[in-house]
């Protein structure tokens, strides 16, 4: 049994390393957001709630964060039905020039997000949008749709043509097929692709930076121009709030869907 | 009385009706179409970026009039020609490449035991915190978060104050190259190890307990059977990581100090600095290329992950 | 769209201006109040959209101009506080597009601002009536009419920590090649700021800018041997906060919000010079009538001097009106020049020159710093 202690030994050096490096910065900011201080510092200058309620003073914040959160649905829900197709195509049929078209479909990944965000601007402005939320929604769909594809091929192993070929044996016509086989073995790789997708656009700023105006501008984008000269824990009690917000939707989920069967292996 | 129709419940009625419905609009000869179909929209979602790089073509081809501050009305290669001529390009390239090749590498390292714990661990409560970590980080914007790591490792920090007690005097740990590595590395761990999971997921356990129960130790067994077996997974997460961190800004510009940048950092300087927007769109244009050249090969070296997969199961 | 049409708007809207200002003048009320009188006002826009700098910039000129503004016209300001040079960028786009722009009124430096003048973007400012009470300030040089209107002055001090500087604080820019200074010394990432007194430093002339720069080069290439940090403004306070560094070269404004907030500070104008430059106000092109009237008066407003005082006691800036009071705490300091003797210590290039000439010394500050 050496064998397996040695290889959690291993595993779990790793994973504390990743873990540790995943979770400082966020534990110290989060660790400052109560402090009565007018720094950011860790461990907080005396504990208060101050920066919490200089936050809950401001009611952009508030506007801007419901804007983010509308973002975030547009995207994801665009981002899903597409890139759950564009995902099952590449992984279960043979297509032609398939290497050409995944170098296509990887371009938001390897134009910079400052070439993005020019470019989607300047297509956005020719057919006169900007200003709205939709094309925000749309753009951070596309940059990150990649994200979505990937994780829905990467979990296209599970698909088994035999399984479908039984189920046509049996009768199940294509769309059934479809529906009750190919879907589900997917999956896993939905859930994760639009969660990831969701965050990433709850987050985003360099491209939707160059989107908004300042009656449409979400909070990432306002958070990061608000930084002048001073660096205040409001900021820090801002991210707190976020994750908060974030962590009962992902909680929300969790009760809805489990999130945790997904990841699972059998 | 009663109908043998009543017996057959709604939804299969609804079902039938969207067969038929599918089987009229799409036709079953249509069949060898169907891929493309479905892979119709998402390319048409990136022709919306393709549309703004036609744009940032034609800007490239254009050199800014520094006493109208407009694009010249005639096409010329001269931005190209800087940008393969001038130094501080080829050493910016060069950092960004090396950079993002070195990220790589590491961050796979970090990202697959870290992902085959997730998905094997029996605990749920286990899994849920490791996939909660993943994403908490995403949450304190880049900024905020640079500010996080100047607490831990700044001058003054917590580890150069931790290294004081035991003599040591404080050294810089930030705003060097190893610190933009290591900024990237964080910011791409939960990428990494999100493309991984699905696919070890779909490694069946009993695989590796076979193995065991053959008598090979788990090295031997990660080897062989695990390692190849997650290939798609890695070939994913090392595209994402890959292209990401060559084109990241945020990082660099934090982290690096100043002196650190990488070409997506030139690019910003040259739109939105010098307001040279056709050199920012040649340095954007190149960056693209080198990123496909890049993915092109690695889909030639190692298949292309999933879809290889995909194809000989078929 | 006739010629005709749009040039008799102009010129209507230019009596109607100057006799309000003659109106104003006389009765010792604000040009907003008297406005309110005529019956030809444009329609009011529910709001106006400001760009501006955030933190403690849009403070001051919330408090100085925006507020007394909607006081007085019952138009809402609202601030957009995406960075200048983020903004530019957008602003273009729209106007080549032909789009309503994103913002009414541009709060940017002289040498951005003078950019998007050559580029024709900017509408004509000649016409609003406070600039007749204006210093010579307020004139952009070397641009025909007033597609800007600078709004005050500024200086890039040497700030520094005082107890870094045990024997005093430093006299000349060379102070910075001190080896105990070895990467505690910090820069703006395009080195603005620092290209000038690095000429002087360097053993050069100003009157070689932009001909001959190679002595600021040198100089340059020495402090890259201190190995700086590049930073923007929030990143020199969280620097000199976190003790990183202990002396650097930025806005005079920035030092003294972060000695506001208890930070230990101290700046000076080093024997060599330092680089006085300006900020104004602009308006894009492409705006309707009536938004445009109104955000002309909005900038009409900031001429004020009761407007000017207030906005600048915030940022702790000289303005472009006679008469102001220096905040207590910057009588005198060489970050406030008021006096022909102070401007002697300053140095001030053309923005024609630097605006054409930027992106090679930008493009040849990065050469020497990502070496």
């Amino acid at each position: 049994m050496t064998g397996s202690r040695s290889k959690s030994v291993v595993l779990w050096t790793f994973v504390t390393a990743a873990l540790l490096m995943l979770s400082a910065p966020t534990v110290v900011v989060l660790g400052a957001s109560f402090t009565a201080g007018n720094i950011i510092t860790f461990p907080p200058d005396g504990l208060s709630l101050k920066w919490y309620g200089a936050i809950a003073q401001a009611s952009d914040l508030r506007q801007a964060f419901v804007r983010s959160l509308i973002v975030a649905t547009i995207c994801t829900v665009v981002a899903i039905p597409v890139g759950t197709l564009a995902g099952i195509a590449l992984a279960k049929y043979r297509v032609r020039f398939a290497r050409s078209i995944q170098i296509y479909l990887l371009l938001p990944f390897t134009i910079p997000l400052i070439g993005s965000g020019i470019g989607l601007m300047l297509v956005f402005g020719n057919a006169g949008v900007l200003g709205k939320l939709w094309p925000v929604g749309i753009a951070c769909c596309v940059i990150n749709l990649p994200f979505m594809i990937w994780a829905v091929t990467a979990s296209a192993s599970n698909l088994s043509p035999d399984l479908e070929l039984a189920a046509a044996n049996c009768g199940a016509p294509p769309l059934q097929r479809f529906l009750y086989i190919t879907l589900p073995a997917v999956l896993p790789g939905v859930i994760t692709g639009s969660l990831l997708m969701f965050i990433l656009a709850l987050n985003e700023f360099l491209v939707s930076l160059l989107l908004v105006d300042a009656r449409s501008v979400t909070l990432p984008v306002q958070i990061y121009n608000s930084i002048r000269s001073i660096i205040t824990p409001d900021l820090a009690a801002i991210s707190v709030v976020f994750i908060a917000c974030a962590a009962f939707v992902i909680a929300l989920l969790d009760r809805l869907v489990g999130l945790d069967i997904f990841l699972k292996s059998k | 009385m009663r109908t043998p129709r009543a017996a057959y419940p709604v939804t299969w009625r609804v079902m039938d009706m969207l067969e038929r419905l599918a089987a009229a609009v799409w036709p079953s000869s249509f069949q060898r179409g169907l891929p493309y179909l479905m892979l119709l929209p998402a390319i048409v979602l990136v022709g919306l970026l393709v549309l703004g790089l036609v744009q940032i073509g034609d800007t490239s081809l254009r050199v800014l009039d520094t006493s109208t501050f407009l694009m010249s009305e005639d096409y010329t290669l001269a931005n190209y020609q800087r940008v393969l001529t001038e130094n501080f390009f080829a050493t910016v390239a060069g950092r960004s490449l090396m950079g993002s090749l070195i990220v790589t590498a590491i961050t796979l390292l970090f990202a697959f035991p870290y992902a085959y714990l997730m998905v094997r661990t029996p605990s749920s409560a286990l899994r849920k915190f490791l996939l909660v970590a993943l994403f908490l980080p995403f949450f304190i914007g880049q900024v905020v978060r640079a500010y996080g790591w100047l607490i831990i490792l700044g001058n003054q920090g917590m580890v150069n104050e931790a290294l004081g007690l035991v003599g040591v005097p404080p050294m810089r740990l930030l705003y060097n190259y190893p610190a933009v590595l290591f900024g990237l590395v964080q910011y791409m761990l939960p990428f990494a190890v999100l493309m991984l999971a699905p696919a070890l997921t779909a490694i069946p356990n009993e695989l590796e307990a076979a193995a065991a129960s053959l008598g090979a130790g788990w090295v031997r067994t990660f080897r062989y059977v695990v390692l190849p077996l997650s290939r798609p997974g890695l070939v994913g997460a090392g595209l994402v990581v890959v292209t990401l961190s060559l084109t990241d800004f945020a990082i660099p510009a934090i982290l690096g100090g100043g002196t650190q940048d990488f070409i997506a950092n030139a690019i910003y300087d040259q739109f939105f600095r010098t307001s040279d927007q056709g050199l920012g769109a040649t340095l954007s244009l190149m960056l693209v290329a080198v990123g496909s050249i890049l993915v092109g090969v690695v889909f030639m070296l190692f298949g292309a992950g999933t879809l290889a997969m995909g194809e000989t199961r078929k | 769209m006739s010629h005709d049409k749009l040039s008799s708007m102009q010129i209507r809207r230019r009596t109607l201006l100057a006799s309000m200002a003659a109106a104003g003048a006389s009765a010792g009320l604000s040009t907003l109040g008297v406005s309110r009188a005529f019956a030809q006002e444009p329609e009011k826009p529910a709001e106006i959209i400001v760009r501006a700098w955030g933190g403690s910039w849009v403070d001051a000129l919330k408090a100085g101009v925006s507020d007394s503004f909607t006081k007085a016209t019952g138009i809402a300001v609202r601030h957009d506080l995406t960075e200048d040079n983020e903004i530019q960028p957008k602003v273009w786009a729209a106007v080549a597009q032909k789009r309503v722009p994103p913002i009414h009124v541009n709060w940017d430096t002289t040498t951005n601002a003078t950019k998007s003048a050559l580029r024709g973007v900017t509408e004509d400012l000649s016409d609003l009536p406070n600039l007749k009470d204006t210093t010579e300030l307020a004139k952009p040089v070397g641009l025909d009419g007033y597609p800007i209107v600078n709004t005050y002055g500024y200086v890039y001090v040497l700030a520094y920590r005082p107890s870094a500087f045990p024997n005093g604080a430093p006299k000349s820019w060379k102070d910075l090649l001190d080896p105990k200074l070895k990467g505690r010394i910090a820069l703006y990432n395009d080195g603005i700021g620092f290209h000038f007194p690095a000429q002087v430093a360097g053993g050069g002339k100003l009157e070689d800018i932009p001909g001959n720069m190679q002595p600021a080069w040198d100089f340059i290439s020495k402090i890259k041997e201190q190995q700086p940090l590049l930073g923007e403004d929030p990143d020199f306070t969280t620097w000199f906060q976190k003790g990183e560094i202990d002396a650097a070269c930025t806005i005079s404004t920035n030092a003294r919000e972060a000695k506001k907030n208890g930070i230990e500070l101290a700046w000076v104008v080093p024997e060599e010079g330092a680089k006085f430059d300006t900020d104004g106000l602009w308006i894009p092109k492409g705006l309707p009538e009536n938004e445009l009237y109104w955000a002309k008066q909005y900038i009409n407003h900031a001429l004020t001097r009761e407007a000017q005082q207030v906005w600048l006691d915030g940022l702790g800036l000289p303005g472009v009106v006679p008469g102001l009071t220096p905040p207590a705490d910057l009588v005198d300091d060489p970050s406030y020049p008021v006096t022909e003797e102070a401007f002697e210590h300053l140095i001030r290039i053309s923005s024609k020159v630097q605006v054409e000439n930027e992106s090679q010394w930008f493009a040849k500050f990065k050469e020497i710093m990502q070496g």
